[in-house]
């Protein structure tokens, strides 16, 4: 099987979702490949911080600037995948209040507002806040989706006829002479070799970029940076608080729908161990221990589960020590570079970026195709947010609204009128915790390619909240059966949806969480026998 | 006040163990917090799951387990008395200790069981499927029930199976609230008048099967309704276990309940145990968080509380407590050794527990507490998971118990 594209998109994270929008709007014809699922790598991995640039102001002022620039064309082109909380930069008595106007100068510059409010107005704001603060800044940090703004670029840019698969292991790249011609790739779930043709490859695999550009025969070093966070069950703050001091461990406080997170720790990994991290109870304690600073109630706040992202930092190529990192966006032209035409990475940068890192490569794929289109990107709303939101009320008021409409009206913004809830069957819920009825189940099924019960989760949040899967996970299951005619398929895959899920349990499993954990065993284990399904793991 | 025998947790054990001491003229008070592990209640009762035989299977156990502490031939007589006993509360199971048999799980699974409701679906110990064709059905629209399961489990087993799903208009107002479709909303709305038209639904598919098998949601406020409906369908009917909650096992609680009071006993339900009050090596009283500065006294104190999921342990990032009375506990200090990576492996915290001795007798401070006993799955050194022996242990420790406190008397 070959097919012949303009570009193919290697990696599903947000930076090739972005990339595959761009490069389909400017009308490529357009492959994205991934080897999982989407946002499974970094994407789906970190804060869901919206930044100001705030954090970045007194030590990168780039950064910073690109920051606040996308953040407010992020406010506008993907308005249901985020919410306007604000920030605050909170000074505790062992900081230095010296910092604070530094701070604040360095924001103005990079043209971040950025205002010192009295402690006690910052505690009126967010009384979660430490009450011990003597100081405080008031920025436009927010809170993103990132599996909703990454599966909202990939839907359009299919609008856009771009094709997209999931599952599709990048196994070699196929050259002719020194020119990248093409990929080979393992669909791992037909269990077969393919062959794709194209006229560029776009590498956005973040850190496992590294070895995609390697199987071009180009060297681009890349350090693996470990990330690790808690997620607490409850939302206990309504706006983002982070430390006023220069970056740190478990700094940064950010609320989400109806829990929050607190990260991260950072700390190199060797490269063969970013496909199986653990978070260590090390770990837990830094989160803990410096997140109670921030917000003194997430002690007594139950824990839902610990997980670890892996950023890539790219080091500067005259420096293969990697101590001279970039921060920034780094888009490599390997024809210049390394003298192998037909291949680019895109790489560094963060979530925050994505879009114009997007842009970047686009731009540069374009000049490379002869095409003369100019990036829309940021103008044109993401699919979800096209509307006012006064248009998207109205249509919320519009006739029988129940619980799980509500719920998927801020999952998939205007998109929601595409799932039918006619039916009262339609209507019923999955999950309690989130909101996710039948019907949101069997769209994100039909429609946005949710092949398992992770694929699922990350579409819908079933099994994200306080249960954490107890019984949505089951439901789940059964209609995923049910669309895919196996019972014995979707059985193995919620054997193994429930082990990932206790992987993220274990490292946080004291308290309330231990106790939910063995009852979620008694349940699957006990009454229902899953075990009989589980695969073992060496 | 005064009792005889004060009972701290109102779940299978506690509940067991109040019956056997009501029913020989004792004055027996229990304090239940609410919910037990009955809410999730499979159908079935589990001795030792280890193997066909529960007698061979009890032999692999540790010495530290409780049935060893019971002692393996007392632990098979007491077993004898639990069908009897169930029976006079009336609730009939079949099944018997000299070989397990199987149960049906939700997911299509066979497990090893040792006694089962009598209306729910079993099979023999030989493994030999009952039926050749069977009429499988749920209600339309109740999530927590998949008949493709059980379908693709019975159909490996040779069994036919005609899948098929039931609507009635008075579950329809149950459907209008999606949050509404559970088990025992259902078993509420089904019931009464309902079970003739239930059962004329049935029928409609009760043809050329063997038997008839639905997921069991109907009998929440006693047996009639399930002896009513098993009457008017016209083949043989088998329930099967649902997700939670679980109706037969919230009535399996009601009926244990009842007849403890009927017995005599007195049932505090929604009270939890704040302190006890120790006298030397004897626990005196126990004051509640309902009652004040009331003090119950009683002779003798059975522990009964349950696992972590029960809060009859406690655990915090430091470490896991007994939280009524502070008792020493079984566990691990390093909590990297609480788990292990793969969820179906043995996790060890599940065998925590409160520490005994081999009369049941907890300690404080190692210190054994004379006239206190511990029993259930608070119980250190067993994994009910891996054993399959929760049921068994909760009712063969308080049987145990109940007997030495007799004897004692």
């Amino acid at each position: 099987m070959s097919r012949e594209y303009d570009v193919i998109i290697v990696g599903g994270g947000i930076t090739g979702a972005g990339t595959a929008r761009d490069c389909a709007m400017r009308g490529l014809k357009t492959l994205l490949l991934e080897r999982l699922d989407l946002t499974a790598g970094a994407t789906g991995r970190n804060h869901g911080l919206l930044h100001s640039g705030a954090r970045y102001a007194v030590t990168d002022q780039e950064s910073a600037e690109e920051c606040i620039q996308e953040n407010m064309i992020l406010r506008r082109i993907a308005s249901h995948c985020v919410e306007e909380t604000d920030g605050l930069f909170i000074t505790l008595p062992e900081d230095d209040l010296g910092f604070q106007s530094t701070f604040i100068d360095s924001c103005l510059k990079a043209g971040i507002r950025a205002e010192a409010i009295d402690p006690k107005e910052a505690l009126r704001l967010e009384p979660s806040a430490n009450k011990d603060l003597i100081g405080a800044v008031r920025v436009p940090d927010g809170a993103v989706d990132p599996f909703r703004l990454t599966v909202a670029n990939v839907y359009d840019a299919q609008l856009h006829g771009a094709e997209v698969l999931t599952y599709h292991q990048v196994t070699s790249l196929i050259k002719e002479g020194d020119r990248v011609v093409g990929v080979e790739a393992y669909d791992t779930q037909a269990r077969q070799k393919k062959t794709f043709r194209s006229r560029l490859v776009i590498n956005a695999g973040g850190i496992w970029g590294h070895h995609i550009a390697s199987l071009a025969g180009a060297t681009v070093n890349m350090f693996p940076a470990k990330g690790a966070l808690l997620i607490f069950g409850h939302r206990v703050n309504n706006m983002v608080i982070n430390r006023c001091r220069k970056p740190a461990d478990a700094d940064i406080l950010v609320p989400g729908d109806t829990i929050c997170l607190i990260g991260t720790t950072s700390s190199r990994l060797p490269y063969d161990q970013i496909d199986d991290m653990k978070v260590t109870p090390e770990e837990v304690d830094i989160l803990l221990r410096e997140g109670a600073k921030l917000a003194p109630q997430l002690m007594e706040t139950r824990i839902l589960r610990a997980y670890a992202g892996v950023r890539p930092l790219v080091a500067a190529d005259n420096d293969p020590s990697g101590r001279s990192i970039s921060r920034g966006i780094v888009c490599l032209d390997h024809e210049t570079r390394d003298g192998i035409p037909g291949f680019i990475t895109i790489t560094g940068g963060k979530l925050m970026t994505y879009r114009l890192m997007a842009e970047w490569a686009t731009d540069l794929a374009c000049r490379k195709l002869g095409v003369d289109k100019k990036c829309q990107t940021a103008q044109i709303c993401l699919p979800g947010s096209e509307t006012e939101e006064e248009k998207q009320k109205k249509e919320l008021q519009q006739g029988r609204r129940t619980l799980g409409h509500k719920a998927a009206h801020g999952r998939h913004g205007t998109r929601t009128s595409a799932i039918d809830m006619n039916d009262s069957e339609d209507a019923s819920l999955v999950c309690e915790c989130e909101g996710v009825s039948v019907a949101e189940v069997n769209y994100a099924i039909e429609e946005l390619g949710a092949k398992n019960i992770i694929n699922l989760r990350r579409r819908t949040r079933v099994g994200m909240g306080t249960c954490q899967g107890e019984l949505c996970a089951c439901r789940a299951a059964g209609l995923l059966g049910k669309a895919n005619g196996c019972a014995r398929k979707s059985l193995d895959d919620l054997a193994s949806f429930m082990n990932e899920r206790w992987k993220g349990m274990f490292p946080v499993g004291w308290g309330e969480t231990l106790a939910e954990a063995q009852f979620t065993s008694w349940i699957y284990e006990g009454v229902c026998g899953l075990d009989a399904f589980s695969k073992k793991e060496e | 006040m005064k009792f005889d025998t004060i009972i701290i947790g109102g779940g299978l054990s506690g509940l067991i163990a109040g019956i056997e001491l009501s029913r020989k003229g004792q004055k027996c008070m229990i304090v239940s917090a609410g919910q037990s592990a009955l809410h999730f209640f499979s159908g079935s009762l589990e001795l030792c799951g280890l193997e066909d035989e529960p007698a061979k299977a009890m032999e692999q156990l540790p010495q530290s387990h409780p049935y060893r502490k019971i002692g393996l031939d007392t632990a098979l007589t007491l077993a004898e008395r639990v069908k009897p006993l169930f029976a006079e509360v009336g609730v009939n199971f079949k099944g018997n200790a000299e070989r397990n048999h199987w149960r049906i799980t939700p997911l299509g699974v066979l497990k090893r069981a040792w006694l089962t409701l009598d209306e729910y679906a079993s099979v023999p110990s030989d493994g030999l499927m009952p039926w050749k064709k069977v009429a499988l059905l749920n209600i339309d629209g109740f999530l927590d029930f998949h008949t493709s399961y059980i379908a693709a489990g019975l159909a490996e087993r040779g069994v036919e199976c005609v899948v098929k799903g039931i609507s009635m208009p008075e579950l329809e107002r149950l459907r209008h609230n999606p949050t509404e479709m559970r088990s025992t909303n259902i078993a509420k709305t089904l019931t009464g008048e309902l079970i003739g038209k239930l059962a004329a639904r049935i029928n409609e598919y009760a043809k050329d099967v063997d038997a008839v098998l639905m997921p069991a949601v109907v009998g929440l406020a006693g047996n009639a309704d399930v002896v009513r409906l098993k009457e008017k369908v016209d083949r043989p009917l088998h329930f099967l276990a649902t997700l939670p909650p679980s109706v037969p096992g919230i009535r399996l609680q009601m009926m244990l309940k009842r007849h403890f009071q009927k017995l005599g006993g007195v049932y505090m339900l929604g009270d939890t145990v704040r302190e006890g009050v120790f006298e030397g090596d004897r626990l005196a009283g126990i004051m509640t968080v309902n009652h004040g500065d009331t003090c119950f006294k009683a002779d003798n104190f059975i522990l009964a509380s349950g696992s972590f999921f029960s809060k009859g342990l406690v655990s915090d990032i430091n470490g896991v407590r007994e939280p009524v009375f502070g008792l020493d506990v079984d566990s691990l200090d390093e909590r990297p050794q609480w788990y292990r990576k793969d969820m179906f492996e043995a996790q060890p915290y599940m065998s925590f527990g409160v520490a005994t001795d081999v009369g049941f007798h907890p300690s404080r401070n190692g210190q054994p507490v004379e006239n206190l006993y511990a029993t259930g799955s608070v119980l250190s050194n067993c994994h009910p998971m891996k054993e399959g022996s929760g049921a068994g242990v909760a009712i063969l420790t308080a049987l145990h118990v109940a007997d030495t406190i007799l004897k004692n008397q």
